[in-house]
């Protein structure tokens, strides 16, 4: 779809413009001006007239004088303001030549510009055609963000439908790679027993990145809902760790946790912050060295408190440092047990960790590898 | 797992059957009957009267929701367990409150499968009285 096919080109239609003035004199000079150039025209004689013909004409632009018996100028636009907030058209101030410094302190009512009397026809075009140029694009502006907006709902409600319907067929191929591997009765030569390991391992990393991209519209559409309640931070992570021993193991890395004690209580969604540990113990794991140890601290005082995971893997390369935490930001640094990375877990980490009112950071620590950490504000 | 009886297997996915029947067979089960919508469930839950009913949740025609009611409607007692996947999480807890005794993520890992059947037949075989849905 292209969007500039939906947005008003000037052409398109006549502008319409609102003249208030008491002077008839002054209505007739600029109406002759501006009907030549096309222009749709309505008047008023008060700003109290001019409020109501606002409300039917719907003008693009208003010229209004300040000098009127009744309410003034600047309290005209005041109110026009004040009912339409943002959404008002332009109003540019019709006055004599010596009221010029007035006029320029009157715009904070709200005005754009001025007009001088008397008036000079290129002058008073000039000044209206810049003010309905603005307009347009402003319009053109809106219009653009909503479309963008619609189109990023709609591609969440995308990425949410067809991760939801891969998950089955994905499950299902994975599962039956499962009991094929494992069945003792059959006679599966070697060979072809690390073809069944490669479809269930494809089909185990396929399930992951679609379950990320399903998080990822989850959160990105706002649907993300937090079930906050307190738990304990120590306890949180230390099971986190146990789901993850199993691979640290295969690589002989140890994790190294707090000592057990009566630890530090957080109010957190225990799934989700346990989404954001298990992530950051995982990419621990995958990016240091086989036979490595990963670090995990906890913090906290009566503000703040948060934890840390510490690997021994090359560090974050600084140049990369800005793509760490955003969509797909795979940087340059290999897992060392060609483990798969789809570049979306620490995003949806950071947002998890946003949604908390918290911070994740990441430094390279002195010597080798680096300190991923999460501070989250203690709610009462 | 401990448990002797017939099991039923719903799901409009003939593979998704072939998958959960290999790991129900795995653990021991003796007999393993299946259908692949909710019409033709009741049809053969009414002529084989099976001691378990798996149920998927998300089937055209008839849904899992509707099959459970109406199986529940015809019997009472019928123990099911719904076959549920990510898709259709905010349905279990109307399915547990409609009758059913527990939940079956079938997109888990065999053995995660294995295990949560386990402990919900454990619980049934305990309990004696199937009405009570899982917490």
């Amino acid at each position: 779809m292209d969007p500039t096919d939906k947005i008003p080109a000037p052409e398109r239609r006549s502008r319409k413009i609102l003249i208030v003035d008491d002077d008839r004199l002054n209505i007739r000079i600029l109406g002759g001006i501006l009907r030549n150039e096309g222009y749709v025209l309505a008047e008023a004689d008060s700003g109290e007239h001019g409020m109501e013909a606002y409300e039917k004409f719907r003008p693009d632009l208003v010229l209004l004088d300040v000098m009127m018996p009744g309410i003034d100028g600047f309290e005209t636009c005041r109110r026009l303001k004040q009912v339409h907030g943002d959404n008002c058209a332009p109003i540019i101030f019709i006055t004599a030549r010596n009221e010029s410094d007035d006029v320029v302190a009157g715009l904070t009512a709200g005005g754009v510009d001025y007009l001088p009397k008397p008036f000079k026809a290129r002058q008073v075009l000039a000044r209206i055609r810049t003010h309905l140029q603005n307009q347009i694009l402003a319009e053109q502006q809106k219009l653009l963000v909503e479309q963008l907006n619609k189109a990023d709902a709609a591609k969440n409600r995308f990425l949410g439908m067809a991760a939801h319907d891969l998950r089955n067929p994905l499950s299902t191929i994975r599962g039956l790679a499962e009991i094929l591997r494992e069945s003792t009765d059959s006679r599966i030569a070697p060979a072809d027993l690390e073809l069944l390991d490669g479809i269930h391992d494809t089909s185990q990393s396929m399930l992951n990145l679609v379950d990320e991209l399903l998080d990822l519209s989850v959160i990105e559409s706002g649907e993300l809902r937090l079930e906050p309640k307190p738990c304990s931070l120590t306890d949180l992570i230390a099971k986190c760790a146990g789901l993850r021993s199993g691979d640290a193991a295969k690589k002989r890395t140890r994790i190294v946790l707090p000592a057990a004690g009566p630890g530090i209580r957080v109010t957190v969604d225990p799934a989700k912050m346990q989404q954001v540990v298990d992530n950051l113990l995982s990419n621990a794991v995958k990016y240091s060295p086989p036979g490595s140890t990963v670090t995990v601290v906890i913090h906290g005082d009566s503000r703040r408190c948060g934890f840390a995971v510490q690997d021994q893997g090359p560090g974050i390369p600084e140049k990369e440092r800005h793509r760490l935490f955003s969509d797909f930001g795979r940087l340059s640094v290999k897992p060392t047990g060609g483990e798969k990375s789809t570049g979306l877990g620490l995003a949806i980490c950071r947002k998890i960790v946003e949604a908390h009112q918290g911070t994740i950071t990441a430094e390279n620590l002195p010597g080798r590898g680096c300190e991923f950490s999460v501070a989250l504000p203690v709610l009462s | 797992m401990n448990f002797t009886g017939t099991i039923l297997l719903v799901d409009d996915e003939p593979h998704i059957r072939k998958f959960i029947g290999l790991v129900l067979r795995q653990v021991g089960a003796p007999r393993i009957i299946e259908a692949g919508d909710g019409e033709e469930a009741l049809a053969v839950y009414q002529r084989e009267h099976p001691d378990l009913v798996l149920l998927d949740i998300n089937m055209p025609g008839l849904t899992g929701v509707e099959t459970l009611q109406q199986l529940k409607a015809a019997d009472p007692d019928c123990l099911v367990v719904m076959l549920t996947s990510l898709a259709s999480r905010q349905i279990v807890e109307e399915t547990l409150a409609l009758g059913a005794v527990g939940y079956i993520r079938k997109d888990t890992p065999k053995d995660e499968i294995i295990r949560t059947l386990s402990e919900i037949i454990a619980n049934c075989l305990d309990a004696g009285e199937p009405a009570e849905p899982a917490p």
